[in-house]
């Protein structure tokens, strides 16, 4: 029996100097075809290890493991509405939180041009910027269209003149290969009485922070107040040069953008 | 026997007291799936990170005295021997600075070394107690390069009859041939959209498990592939392993091990796992990953599912189907053992 004793008590030594704290769980997989949809669209959330759960929240809140228990693919019909997964087990840290934001169509769009883009990332043709197709993080995805230069101007018109509140234009960021945010992004909308292009908004962005990961960033930009207008052109400009601290310091980076929503 | 049983299950009660879930804590973890079970030590190395330290811990070989040998870019010592409990046992080289590839071949009885170094732009074949034997340049005989920075090798293959592959995994993805003296006979490989093209060419190895169809085995790593040629560089197929950012091929026995530095689904965010293949190329086991599912042939992507590795680099397989782990850009750790569980 006091050998015993005596074990039990090297047994928690032991444990507890070894100190080996419970690992933690990696972030489950969202998997959807696009972020961009014109009535619905199905996710599936993905994650294959024994003893598991994903947990999930589809109201913006922080998902914790009170939330519901995934079991199969969602469907999404709502505008802005964010999956938020986390995976427990038992033994293990609780994953981080993963998310995505799923955008609906907006206005319709009776056409789309723009700066011709590198022939490395041509996209995947003329209806690129407005075929709901993107939101991929992966760069090679044909959904890109990459470009190489100061500045990108795209121009969008309406079939008759429409009421408009904001604009969305989703891009990539991924500073490892060379691509950043815009600097710059100004929405003008054309004044047919003065017939001229007039600010609709403008938005400057904070891009020589440095971020390892890849994502997809849409940014929104609001009206100050809502517009008329049947024609509309977006100028995106790149940074000037990439910052000090980047292995292409000095050099021109990239602009990726996949998908434009106007609203 | 009695009473071991009862002294397992008082140790489960008392300790049911203070820890919940208890058990997990008492053993080293287990990893992997199928008959590939492992359990991880992280605190394999006994080495003194105040007198060796290591930086990226790149790639690992065993020699035939049954050393661990690790290769790290950190010029204070840039070889570290081991025996297989952990212990340190010499280290050796401060010139290279870039020390990515190592490679152990056996030349008529006498082991060797290949050092790729990305930083110097060369590979030096070197003694067991690193005397250099031989160094290749930047392959101007290739017409593919101009200069020595386009060329920045990560490993090499020797094949039976000593000719030496190299990858040129962060270059231009070239794979180079020279014979046993070094001197140059040709390439394949490099960037392009067809199949036989490479996209960081990152390992190449010798694959010798069909001894009537030897061939090689290349990295395509942001492509999350192998790919196989014959030993004069013939194209011959695509293995893909989605989602997994596959390091060099190792093969053991039957086996091919890999690390994967990330999973493309969570890109530079310490998402690496293990992987393993059966001689069909099949993957059987991913060790901190999701479990291997095949659908029509397919294999689903690959992910890390638990946190135990951040970068893995290289697997090494000793004499006894240990696995020993060192991995790049994770807190300069010394590598982790995996022992299998049968």
């Amino acid at each position: 029996m006091n050998k015993s004793v005596f074990l039990i008590l090297v047994f928690f030594t032991t444990t507890i100097c070894k100190g080996q704290s419970p690992v933690q769980l990696a972030p489950p997989l969202l998997k959807y075809h696009s972020k961009f949809f014109k009535n619905k669209v199905t996710v599936e959330i993905k994650f294959a290890q024994p003893g598991t759960q994903i947990h999930y929240t589809l109201n913006h809140q922080q998902s914790t493991e009170q939330d519901k228990i995934y079991t199969k693919p969602i469907q999404i019909k709502k505008s802005f509405t964010t999956i938020k997964a986390m995976v427990t087990g038992e033994g293990f840290l609780s994953s981080e939180t993963v998310s995505a934001t799923f955008i609906k169509d907006g206005l319709k769009i009776k056409s789309v041009q723009q700066t011709p883009s590198s022939k490395k990332f041509p996209g995947n043709g003329s209806n690129t910027l407005i075929d709901n197709e993107g939101g991929i993080t992966d760069m090679s995805s044909k959904t890109w269209m990459g470009y190489q230069q100061d500045s990108v101007e795209i121009n969008i018109a309406f079939e008759k003149k429409q009421k408009l509140s904001s604009v969305l234009i989703n891009c990539l960021q991924n500073q490892g290969r060379w691509i950043f945010l815009p600097a710059q992004i100004s929405v003008f909308y054309f004044d047919k009485s003065k017939q001229l292009f007039k600010l609709l908004g403008e938005q400057l962005l904070v891009t020589n922070e440095k971020i390892a990961a890849a994502s997809c960033e849409p940014i929104i930009i609001v009206a100050a107040r809502k517009v008329k207008a049947q024609k509309i052109k977006i100028i995106l400009k790149a940074i000037k040069t990439l910052p000090e601290w980047h292995a292409g310091k000095g050099q021109a980076g990239w602009i990726f953008v996949d998908e434009i929503k106007l609203y | 026997m009695q009473r071991r049983t009862f002294i397992k299950n008082s140790s489960i009660a008392a300790a049911g007291l203070i820890y919940q879930p208890s058990l997990a804590f008492t053993e080293d973890p287990l990893l992997g799936q199928g008959n590939k079970l492992y359990r991880l030590n992280t605190s394999w190395s006994k080495a003194d990170v105040a007198k060796n330290p290591v930086n990226d811990c790149h790639e690992m070989v065993q020699d035939s005295k049954g050393r661990i040998i690790l290769l790290t870019n950190e010029v204070k010592n840039n070889v570290l021997m081991y025996d297989k409990a952990g212990k340190l046992l010499t280290t050796w080289g401060s010139e290279y600075p870039g020390a990515h590839g190592l490679t152990l071949f056996n030349e008529n009885g006498t082991e060797v070394l290949f050092i790729c170094d990305n930083n110097r732009h060369q590979v030096i074949k070197t003694t067991m107690d690193g005397r250099v034997l031989l160094t290749l340049d930047y392959p101007k005989e290739t017409g593919e390069y101009t200069r020595a920075e386009e060329y920045v090798p990560t490993e090499t293959a020797i094949t039976p009859n000593g000719d030496i592959y190299v990858a040129d995994g962060y270059g231009k993805d070239f794979i180079i041939r020279y014979n046993a003296a070094g001197r140059y006979i040709s390439h394949f490989g490099g960037r392009g959209d067809e199949p036989k093209h490479l996209r960081n060419a990152h390992g190449v190895c010798v694959d010798q498990r069909d001894p009537k169809n030897p061939n090689l085995i290349v990295t395509s790593r942001e492509q999350n592939a192998f790919k196989r040629y014959t030993f004069q560089g013939k194209y011959i197929d695509t293995i893909p392993l989605p989602g997994a950012w596959v390091c060099r091929p190792v093969i053991k026995g039957d086996y091919l091990y890999s690390a994967v530095l990330q999973s493309n689904s969570n890109l530079w965010k310490q998402s690496g796992f293990i992987t393993i293949l059966d001689k069909n190329f099949k993957v059987v086991s991913n060790l901190g990953g999701s479990e291997p599912k095949y659908a029509d042939g397919k294999l689903d992507e690959m992910y890390q599912t638990i946190k135990y590795f951040d970068y893995p680099h290289d697997v090494c397989v000793d004499d006894e189907e240990n696995l020993y782990i060192a991995q790049w850009n994770s807190g300069k750790v010394y590598p982790y053992k995996l022992s299998p569980v049968v």
